[in-house]
C-alpha cells in the first residue's frame, strides 16, 4: 500500500467514523420524542389474552335532568403480567377507569372520592366545562385526613368533591384522566384514565355499528420492573415532592409494552360485520400509526370533538397522545378463521403491534356508514377577531432543563391570552419537537400545517393537534359559553408535568 | 520539514468532520430525535476545541515550518466564528445561527483542503 492510498483510507474511516455512522444510525429520526424504558421482566405473550371492555358506569340516581355517578379513586390491582397483581391507581381501583355513558343535554355529575395517598384533580379531555368543574391542576381534591401540606392557589377540597358536568356538546369520545400539578404523568401511568362516551339525537339517528361492535380501545404503552411492578422514573416515587423524572426521560417516557384497555396485546374475536373502533392514545408521550395487517380501510368517522361530516378512508391513522379517532372496520372483507393485527408503524420491536381481531364468521349486520354523518360547522377565518402566536419549546425551568410555551414555564396565575367569550380566534402553534397541543374548553378546527393544507388526520373538530418536529400549525379556536381561566398545554406529559402549560382567561 | 504541516492536516480535517457531524446532529433533532439536541450541544464544544488544536498547529506551519502565517489567523478567526455560532446556538438566533454554521463549515473545509495540498518543499526554496 502507497502512502498517497494509505491517507485515503484513513482519511475514508475518519469521515465514516465522524460523520457516516452517525448519519446512517439516525436518519430515520424519531416518531416520538422521548425515551424507551425498558421493562425488566419477561415482555407477556402478545395475542394470547382477551381483550376486555371497560365497565359502564351506572348512574347511582338520575332526575329529570341530570346523571349522577360516584367513583372512587384507590390503589388496586391489575392482571397485566400472568401471575403478577401489579399494583395501578385507578378509578374505581381499575386500569383503566369504569366508561361514563352520557347524553348530550342532561347534566352529569360525578361525586369523586379519593381514596389515594396523594392529591389529584379530574379533568374532563374535550368537555367543554365551566372552568370550576375543568380539574385545574391546582384545584386539588385531597384526600381525607391527607396529613401534608401542599395547599396550592387554587380550589381545596378534601375527601370528595363533585363534578358537574352540562354536557352541552356533541356527540364524541371524551376521556376522563388525573390532571394535577406537576405529577399528572406518573399518576395517568399508574392508570388514572378512563372513558366518558357522549352521544346525541344526530349520532342515535345513524346506522353505525353499535352495541357490542362499538369498541372503546385505550392504547398505552406501559413498562415493568423485575418484580412486575410498573416502571416509571420519578424522580420522586411518593409523587408529594420533587416532580420530574430522572434523565433521560425528560423528553418523555415511553414503554416497551402496549396494553389496551389494560390487556398486553389482546386478541377480540369479531363476527365478519362492521365495528367501530374508538380509538384513544392514552400514552404519556408515544405516537402511533395505526394500521390493519393484512392491509384494510379505516374508515374514519370521528375525532377529538365527534363525528365527521363525512366519513374519511384511510390506509393508516397517526395519533399523537390524547388523540381520538373513531374508526369503521368491515371484517366481512375477511375470510372466516383469518387473523387481522392492528400494527403500529410507528413502533419498534414489540411496540410494532397493538392487538389482533380473530374473525370467527359471517353474522347479520344490520350497520352501515352514510356519506353524510353531521352537519357540516365549518369556522371561517372571516370571523377570527384575534391572532396570537404560541411557540412550544424546550427551555430552562427553574434552571433545570423542561419545557416551555413562548419561552416561560407554567405559571398557574399569569394568563397568556385573554379571548372573549361568544369569538373566535386564530392561533399559530410553533414546535421543536413532537408536541400534542391541546386546549382546554375550545374544540378547534386545524386551517393549515406548514405551508399547506390541514393534514390526513386533521380532519373535524379537534382538542388536541399533533405538532410535529419545526412545525407550524394554524388553528381556529371557538370560545363557548364559559367564562373562566383554563389551559393551553402540551399532551406529552412528560413536557407538561415540566412546564409546558399555560393559562388563558376567557372573559 | 515536511514533518510540521502533519499536525495542522490532521487536527483541521478532524474539525471540519466534527463541524459537519454538527449538521447532521442538527438535522435529527429537527427529525424529532431528542437525544441528537444535546449531542449537538456537546460536539459543538469539542469542535471548537480541535479549531484551536488545529490552529496551533497552524503555527508548526509558519514557525518552524517557514510556510504562511495566515492559516494560523484563519484557523484562529474560525474558532472565534464558532464561539459567536454556540452563543447564537444557545440565544436560538437561528436565522444567522443556520446560515453562520455552513460557512463555518465551508471555511473550515478550505483550510482541510490548503492543508493537504500546500507543497512545503516547494514553500522552504521559495524562502
Amino acid at each position: 500500500m502507497n502512502r498517497r492510498r494509505f491517507l485515503a483510507v484513513l482519511g475514508g474511516g475518519a469521515a465514516t467514523a465522524v460523520v457516516g455512522v452517525p448519519l446512517v444510525v439516525g436518519v430515520r429520526g424519531a416518531s416520538s420524542t422521548g425515551a424507551l424504558l425498558p421493562s425488566r421482566c419477561p415482555l407477556p405473550v402478545p395475542f394470547t389474552r382477551p381483550l376486555t371492555v371497560p365497565a359502564v358506569l351506572r348512574p347511582t340516581r338520575t332526575d329529570a335532568t341530570t346523571d349522577y355517578y360516584t367513583v372512587t379513586q384507590r390503589p388496586g390491582t391489575a392482571a397485566f403480567l400472568d401471575g403478577v397483581d401489579t399494583r395501578i391507581w385507578g378509578y374505581e381501583g381499575t386500569f383503566p377507569g369504569p366508561t361514563i355513558r352520557s347524553r348530550s343535554g342532561r347534566r352529569a355529575v360525578v361525586t369523586h372520592h379519593n381514596q389515594l395517598p396523594v392529591p389529584v384533580s379530574v379533568h374532563l379531555h374535550g368537555g367543554h366545562t365551566p372552568a370550576s368543574e375543568d380539574g385545574f391542576p391546582t384545584d386539588l381534591l385531597f384526600p381525607a385526613g391527607f396529613a401534608g401540606d401542599m395547599s396550592m392557589a387554587g380550589v381545596m377540597t378534601h375527601g370528595t368533591r363533585d363534578y358537574a358536568y352540562t354536557v352541552r356538546q356533541r356527540a364524541a369520545t371524551l376521556w376522563y384522566h388525573d390532571h394535577r400539578m406537576d405529577f399528572t404523568g406518573p399518576s395517568v401511568w399508574r392508570g388514572l384514565a378512563g372513558f366518558h362516551l357522549v352521544t346525541d339525537d344526530e349520532e342515535q339517528r345513524l346506522p353505525l355499528p353499535s352495541g357490542e361492535r362499538d369498541l372503546p380501545l385505550m392504547i398505552v404503552d406501559r413498562s415493568f420492573d423485575a418484580g412486575g411492578q410498573l416502571r416509571y422514573p420519578s424522580i420522586d416515587g411518593t409523587l408529594l415532592h420533587t416532580p420530574g423524572v430522572t434523565e433521560p426521560y425528560g423528553a418523555g417516557v415511553l414503554g416497551d409494552v402496549i396494553l389496551v384497555n389494560g390487556t398486553p396485546w389482546p386478541v377480540a374475536p369479531v363476527a365478519a360485520a362492521r365495528y367501530r373502533l374508538r380509538i384513544l392514545n392514552a400514552s404519556n408521550a408515544r405516537r402511533y400509526r395505526l394500521a390493519l395487517d393484512p392491509g384494510g380501510v379505516l374508515l374514519q368517522i370521528g375525532t377529538d370533538g365527534g363525528l365527521l361530516p363525512a366519513p374519511r378512508p384511510h390506509e393508516a391513522i397517526e395519533l399523537a397522545p390524547a388523540q381520538r379517532f373513531d374508526v369503521v372496520v368491515d371484517f366481512s372483507r375477511y375470510r372466516t378463521g383469518q387473523q387481522v393485527t392492528l400494527v403500529n408503524e410507528f413502533g419498534e420491536g414489540r411496540a410494532g403491534q397493538v392487538m389482533r381481531f380473530h374473525v370467527t364468521g359471517p353474522a347479520p349486520d344490520g350497520s352501515s356508514v352514510p356519506s353524510t354523518l353531521s352537519v357540516d360547522t365549518a369556522l371561517s377565518t372571516g370571523d377570527s377577531v384575534a391572532t396570537r402566536t404560541f411557540h412550544f419549546r424546550h427551555g430552562t425551568v427553574g434552571g433545570a432543563a423542561g419545557w416551555t410555551v413562548n419561552g416561560e414555564p407554567f405559571a398557574p396565575d399569569r394568563d397568556v391570552a385573554r379571548p372573549r367569550l361568544g369569538t373566535t380566534e386564530t392561533w399559530r402553534l410553533m414546535s421543536d419537537f413532537h408536541h400534542p397541543i391541546h386546549v382546554h374548553l375550545a374544540h378547534f378546527q386545524v386551517l393549515s400545517r406548514g405551508i399547506g393544507a390541514p393534514g390526513d388526520y386533521d380532519h373535524g373538530w379537534k382538542d388536541t393537534i399533533d405538532l410535529r418536529p419545526a412545525e407550524e400549525a394554524t388553528i381556529l379556536v371557538r370560545f363557548e359559553d364559559y367564562p373562566g381561566r383554563y389551559l393551553l398545554h402540551c399532551h406529552n406529559l412528560e413536557h407538561e408535568d415540566m412546564a409546558m402549560m399555560a393559562a388563558f382567561t376567557v372573559a | 520539514m515536511t514533518w510540521v504541516y502533519w499536525p495542522f492536516r490532521v487536527a483541521i480535517t478532524l474539525a471540519a468532520l466534527m463541524l459537519v457531524l454538527q449538521a447532521v446532529l442538527a438535522g435529527q433533532f429537527l427529525a424529532g430525535t431528542f437525544g441528537a439536541l444535546g449531542m449537538h450541544r456537546d460536539n459543538a464544544t469539542y469542535a471548537g476545541i480541535m479549531v484551536l488544536v488545529a490552529a496551533a498547529c497552524a503555527l508548526l506551519v509558519w514557525r518552524p515550518g517557514r510556510g504562511p502565517l495566515w492559516p494560523f489567523l484563519a484557523t484562529l478567526a474560525l474558532f472565534g466564528l464558532i464561539a459567536v455560532q454556540i452563543g447564537l446556538g444557545f440565544g436560538r438566533v437561528l436565522a444567522v445561527h443556520v446560515p453562520l454554521g455552513l460557512a463555518i463549515i465551508a471555511l473550515c473545509g478550505r483550510l482541510a483542503l490548503w492543508s493537504w495540498q500546500a507543497k512545503p518543499a516547494a514553500v522552504a526554496v521559495s524562502a
